[in-house]
């Protein structure tokens, strides 16, 4: 997977995006999601989620659940704020090692 | 009289008289709906982020506390906390107080309605089921927001427990030294409260459709578990009927108790195993303290349940192992994965069936599936090694499918020889007759497998064609109809003109009214609850197989369930009068809607 950091322009203003693959066996299930959703409540950066057409907010377990995203699945981070290259960084790297505590 | 008499359905046995503590109520059909004046909006707020961080401050303080062993159970209060932070419930019921002007928790049922929506949508069973999780969170707020404080870590003295459901996360808050009895709006005879009740020996119903209406906190309640009744604020009368019939029903347990290591022998010498069924390793004490010869029936979908990902071979074989070590040299019968209907495992959640009773379930789920069916295989054959292991098959419908799926044992076994690893040869191989499809061609399914198993509960639903959790019908479900009757009859008789063993393994075996009829039958093994252990083989002890052949001659020729309920209360009176002040209630089916 790309580890290209994109700066694109929407009606919301600027933001980064990246590109991830969720590669946990079972998906985003309440464990991942649930991490996902406490790592990103602990950057200031407004941070979130786009699969195929639907855009949720990556603070919100409920939100990353609804998701339904299985393994293999696609998605892309977008984040816009002070600490948002490092709140992508973090991310990006909680899909890599597939949520383990590390 | 009474206040109220509701029933439900008996998951654990017992009469419980206390007062009634309600925990997780469904708020919503008392919760008021009210608007508020716009100048007293920040006032609501504050009141709802108040309740948020109540139920937050007593989440986190019981998570402190979880012992190490529940740690699995602890990740669920970790995602309830997450809920609880969650802007999307929190967010959105401020967002609903501003714009609506509703009272907080009306505003807070609104967000999760929109999350209900949301979810419904979600094809995936699992995350679904998630759903339920913000209903129990919101549940908690909604509870400290309409002033009724009823937590269960607060319960003073000892209680009998009402709730809507009791989710597995529940019960890690529950004291369980100050509980008496458990009931339930939600849940059915293999749900989580009925284990727990279980294995605490306490009385337990679910299913009580009326309970919230009909039960109020602090109402002194009788739970009947005998028969599947709650007395709420009973009379003088009734209130010491029923302390009579409790104190009767602990000496009588305690009695049958003392005597459970017995053989279970007729008086002319016939004896019948007494086996148990069981889902958890750790039930194996209760089915030795409760005098089983064996375990009839282990149901191996637990390990499956309740998770993300798929047991591995060795975390199976460990477990299996385990099992079968301690229980040896008695016997241990493994059911292979009997999944599909009403149990579900993530992984497959895609499986979306309009009629999952009759579609891709138990062992056609397991063919389909070859590489999960093979795991399990190997870890069972494992565990063969290791003590007296036999194994069975579920929801057989043919003899093909026997020849598959020993096809597929035959491979685990070339496997299992080419690397080395020990295994039973000799595995004795069963199928599960459940299907009328399987009672029919018995004779045909006796050549191919070493015994029989009888699950009455699937081959009585799909007999008559009920669905017994169905209230409209479950009138219907009756295990003494002539038709299942003969069904049984017709299987014992083709399996011992095989020269093979049959054993059943419904809740019949634990019936002590129809267990004579099943002697009657000359069925070789009994596999119940380990409760009812005790119970059942003291019947056995207190007959003869001759008065066992009389009654179950008598009971064929009967045309209707009543005429053979009546014979076999008959029976009963003559032979057990002691059971029937306790059981009574068994028989009390009738042929026609009350």
């Amino acid at each position: 997977m790309t580890e290209e950091t994109t700066t694109s322009t929407s009606a919301a203003g600027h933001y980064l995006s990246r590109q991830v693959i969720v590669a946990s066996e079972n998906g985003l299930h309440a464990r991942p999601a649930g991490r996902l959703a406490q790592e990103a409540q602990s950057f200031e950066a407004s941070i979130s989620i786009v699969s195929d057409e639907q855009v949720v907010d990556a603070k919100s377990i409920l939100d990353v659940l609804t998701l339904a995203a299985g393994p293999g699945h696609i998605l892309e981070l977008r984040a816009t704020g002070t600490d948002a290259e490092e709140a992508l960084n973090r991310l990006s790297e909680l899909f890599k090692n597939k949520f383990e505590e590390a | 009289m009474a206040d109220a008499i509701v029933s439900g359905i008996s998951v654990a046995t017992g009469i419980a008289i206390g007062k009634a503590y309600f925990v997780n109520r469904n708020h919503m059909a008392r919760l008021p709906r009210q608007t508020v004046a716009s100048d007293l909006v920040p006032e609501e707020i504050k009141h709802l982020h108040k309740a948020f961080a109540t139920v937050e401050a007593e989440l986190t303080a019981i998570r402190a506390q979880v012992p190490e062993e529940l740690k699995s159970h602890a990740s669920l209060i970790d995602t309830h906390l997450m809920m609880l932070k969650d802007p999307k419930l929190s967010g959105a019921a401020e967002g609903y107080i501003k714009s609506l002007g509703l009272n907080a928790a009306w505003a807070l049922e609104k967000a999760v309605s929109d999350q209900e929506r949301a979810f419904g949508a979600i094809k995936d069973p699992y995350i679904r089921e998630r759903m339920q999780d913000i209903r129990v969170v919101a549940d908690k707020v909604q509870t400290k927001l309409m002033g009724v404080d009823n937590d269960i870590t607060a319960i003073e003295g000892r209680a009998i427990i009402m709730a809507h459901d009791l989710t597995p996360a529940d019960t890690v808050e529950l004291q369980v030294n100050k509980i008496m009895a458990f009931a339930t709006v939600r849940g059915g005879k293999t749900s989580h409260t009925g284990i727990m009740a279980r294995s605490l020996a306490i009385p337990a119903l679910v299913g009580v459709d009326k309970l919230e209406d009909a039960v109020h906190d602090g109402d002194l309640v009788i739970i009947d578990g005998l028969s599947g009744k709650i007395i709420v604020n009973p009379s003088e009368t009734e209130l010491a009927d029923y302390t009579e019939r409790a104190a009767a029903f602990e000496s009588y347990t305690r009695k049958i108790k003392r005597q459970c290591n017995l053989p279970a022998e007729t008086f002319d010498g016939s004896r019948v195993q007494v086996l148990s069924n069981i889902e958890l390793v750790e039930e194996v004490a209760a089915v030795i303290d409760n005098g089983g010869e064996g375990v009839g029936l282990y149901r191996t979908e637990y390990a499956y349940l309740n998770r993300t990902d798929l047991p591995t071979e060795d975390e199976l074989t460990d477990k299996y192992i385990d099992l079968a070590a301690i229980m040896a040299p008695r016997k241990v019968v493994f059911r292979t994965l009997d999944l599909g209907s009403d149990k579900f495992i993530s992984t497959f959640g895609e499986l979306n069936e309009t009629n999952p009773a009759m579609g891709l379930r138990a062992i056609r789920f397991c063919l389909k599936n070859p590489q999960l069916f093979k795991v399990q295989l190997r870890a069972i054959l494992r565990a063969s090694a290791y003590g007296n292991v036999s194994m069975m098959f579920p929801m057989i419908s043919g003899v093909k499918e026997v020849r598959q799926a020993k096809a597929w044992l035959a491979q685990a076994k070339a496997e299992l020889r080419r690397e080395g690893l020990d295994y039973d040869p000799n595995m004795p191989i069963g199928t599960m007759i459940e299907l009328p499809a399987a009672v029919m061609i018995a004779e045909y399914l006796a050549h191919e497998v070493d015994f029989f198993s009888i699950g009455t509960n699937d081959l009585i639903q799909y007999s008559i064609g009920v669905d017994r959790t169905n209230h409209h019908v479950s009138y219907l479900y009756q295990p003494l109809h002539p038709a299942t009757l003969r069904a049984i009859k017709m299987v014992v008789d083709a399996a011992h003109q095989a020269g093979i063993e049959v054993s059943l393994c419904g809740e019949v075996a634990s019936d002590p009214f129809c267990v004579p009829i099943l002697l009657g039958m000359g069925i070789d093994s009994l596999s119940m609850t380990p409760q009812a252990i005790p119970g059942i083989k003291r019947i056995i002890r207190q007959t003869n197989m001759h008065d066992c052949r009389k009654l179950l001659k008598d009971v064929l020729q009967c045309r209707t369930v009543s005429r053979i309920n009546n014979l076999v209360m008959d029976n009963i009176f003559k032979h057990f009068p002691e059971e029937v002040s306790f059981f009574s209630s068994l028989l009390e089916n009738d042929e026609l809607p009350s």
